[in-house]
């Protein structure tokens, strides 16, 4: 799947893609390369962002998301099982995370985002081949969605 | 910090799994359980040459493996010649566990539980359809809701969940006169698998699945108007009322965001309690609980009710099918549009084998029980459990019947589909949607989908020869083929 550019500020900020998805025979494979763990959690909502999104984001609004945890591979495959939650239920489409505060508790999130039509299914993010680990570079992670 | 029980498999295990692959039938392959510390019996393939070439070029075989590691598991770890890699299971994989130890896995179920196919078959020709072809597909695709945001026009209340989640179709034809008794009569475990608990189904999963009673999704699931284009076994055809040049609908969907959330809850809820009962995983995917602890019955009444639902989705997409059908050709020839049957190929069932009770695990895979079996509807005890193989988008499909060597080779089991063989980004690399589009319409066929890019990800090509993979599993003696069916029109998300 080509990852279409993320917003200009954003790619300012990052000039590398900072996520991509690895071919897998039937689902999606999500590789983020980042340097810091919130990084992390702020490109896996961009790269599911991509998925959803339903054209141009009008009446953008900001939604309050809150997870316990203290994995960090378990915290960020919750992450996006909430996001995908809310699209499916509220058709609430990510568009940003605004700010994202991790504790050692879990993740407390601002995550800018519009009501729409999500453009995928997404039926689970799974637990097969989730990591997230410290990289030369910052931190590595990984996850498969069912879609 | 790291989620993963063990270093993900390198590719170098991928090789590893194809060493030690041995040829021991026609079309039967096995690794022996000796070829890991951890496997507790072989893994085993039924496929062709050809087939086990593709096969073993992704992690398919591995993830076998892993199966073949799961406490209780019995006889082997069986995988279809439909495979392809998935996560945790395989796709077309089949596990047997015996109770009270063996354990059961919400990820050998898979999120979309109960996702399955049902065949529709009107008393008409395809010449008898004529030009109104079009104007059918089109008129399902206004009536049946597909894609990711768009809910059902039947909202039940809390109360009308539960019993639907309970009872399964049963309770839509007698409280929404959706469906017949004859549909119930004419769909595996009669559309209700036992011991479902609403009470077991989440707040979360029930939100999901709240306006999601027929309607489609999105992915592979579709809708498709087809032709019996050749009998290949009259006596079973007769009996499964399907004749040459009849048009038939295939409907195939699961029990949508409601069962995807139960995979969801249990996985988790497994996840953290795996090593309490001091079971090591290969994959956290395989997560998972003894079928007799708390954990693990519950995710059966779960499972259960999921399935239930998704069966109660079927019948009102086949509903919606009937009222598309009298609005374009009658309705008298709506009335007498028949439900052949409807089989589930992700489910967990507990079922007797060899004399004993075991939890059978089919995550991509279809019940083919034999002629004779009390599991069959009366009408069709001769002729074997019918089982419907979708081809891809544009090629043909197949009409099974279970035969003996199931119940003696793959615990009642045979294939559910053609099998992607392509990832859905390499798919859409060779071909966009609106290339493919045009290609089907120029073999005649009606295509309703407002995806382009998912029209791509399902090109005929991302998927094996179902001619072939219907092969194997008659040679195998698994099913035998009643019937070629060919598109006339699809309908999908």
């Amino acid at each position: 799947m080509p990852a279409h550019g993320p917003p200009r500020a954003y790619a300012d900020r990052h000039p590398l893609m900072p996520y991509r998805w690895v071919d897998h025979t039937a689902e999606l494979e999500l590789r983020l390369d980042c340097e810091t763990e919130t990084a992390v959690f702020e490109d896996a909502l961009l790269a599911l962002a991509e998925l959803l999104r339903d054209g141009r984001p009008r009446d953008q609004q900001t939604v309050e998301v809150a997870i316990r945890g203290t994995d960090r591979a378990t915290l960020l495959a919750d992450w996006l099982d909430e996001l995908v939650f809310r699209a499916e239920t509220e058709s609430l489409v990510p568009d940003a995370a605004r700010r994202i505060d991790l504790s050692a508790e879990g993740l407390r999130a601002q995550v800018l985002a519009h009501h729409g039509e999500p453009r995928h299914l997404v039926k689970g993010v799974t637990y097969h081949r989730l990591s997230f680990e410290p990289s030369d570079d910052g931190y590595r992670a990984t996850v498969v969605l069912d879609v | 910090m790291t989620g993963t029980a063990r270093p993900w498999c390198s590719m170098s295990e991928v090789a590893r799994a194809r060493r030690d692959l041995r040829r021991i039938g026609e079309v039967v392959w096995e690794i022996p359980a000796g070829a890991r510390a951890d496997m507790r019996v072989p893994a085993r393939v039924f496929a062709d040459a050809e087939l086990i070439e593709q096969i073993a070029a992704d992690r398919s075989l591995e993830q076998l493996e892993n199966v073949a590691t799961l406490p209780g598991v019995r006889e082997a770890a069986l995988a279809m010649p439909d495979i392809h890699q998935g996560y945790g299971f395989p796709v077309g994989g089949v596990a047997a566990t015996e109770p009270p130890d063996g354990v059961v896995s919400p990820g050998g179920v898979g999120y979309d539980i109960n996702c399955g196919v049902r065949l529709l078959a009107l008393p008409v020709t395809a010449s008898e359809l004529g030009a109104r072809r079009e104007r059918l597909v089109h008129e399902i695709s206004r009536r049946v809701p597909v894609g990711a945001g768009h809910g059902s026009s039947l909202r039940l209340q809390d109360a009308e969940l539960d019993r639907v989640l309970v009872g399964g179709p049963t309770v839509l034809a007698a409280e929404h006169a959706i469906g017949t008794a004859a549909d119930v009569e004419h769909t595996e475990s009669r559309g209700c698998l036992p011991d479902a608990d609403p009470g077991a189904v989440s707040p979360r999963a029930r939100a999901r699945g709240a306006d999601q009673l027929g309607t489609l999704g999105s992915g592979n699931h579709f809708l498709e108007v087809q032709r019996v284009a050749e009998v290949l076994d009259a006596a079973a055809a007769d009996a499964f009322g399907l004749w040459a040049g009849q048009v038939t609908v295939l409907i195939h969907s699961g029990s949508r965001g409601l069962g995807h959330q139960v995979c969801t809850d249990y996985v988790r809820r497994m996840d953290a309690v795996v090593s309490r009962y001091g079971i090591t995983l290969p994959d956290r995917q395989l997560a998972c609980a003894p079928l007799s602890s708390p954990e693990g019955g519950q995710y059966l009444q779960a499972m259960a009710a999921a399935a239930n639902f998704a069966f109660a989705n079927r019948a009102v997409l086949a509903h919606r099918v009937r009222e598309s059908i009298a609005s374009t050709l009658g309705p008298g020839v709506a009335a007498g549009t028949r439900q052949i049957y409807d089989v589930a190929h992700n489910v967990a069932k507990l079922e007797q084998h060899g004399g004993a009770v075991l939890c059978v695990h089919r995550k991509g895979a279809t019940r083919a029980f034999p002629p004779g079996s009390p599991e069959i509807p009366p009408a069709y005890r001769d002729a074997g459990q019918p089982v419907f193989i979708p081809g891809s988008m544009g090629t043909a499909s197949y009409v099974l019947a279970g035969r003996p060597g199931a119940m003696e080779r793959s615990f009642g089991t045979t294939c559910h589909g053609a099998g992607r063989r392509m990832s859905r980004t390499g798919a859409r690399r060779e071909i966009t949607g609106a290339q493919l589009r045009r290609q089907l319409e120029a073999q005649g066929i009606v295509v309703r989908c407002p995806s382009n890019r998912g029209l791509a990800e399902e090109a005929p090509f991302a998927y094996k020869d179902v001619d072939r993979v219907v092969g194997v599993v008659e040679r195998a003696g698994l099913a035998a083929r009643v019937a070629r069916l060919v598109p006339l029109g699809v309908v999908k998300g």
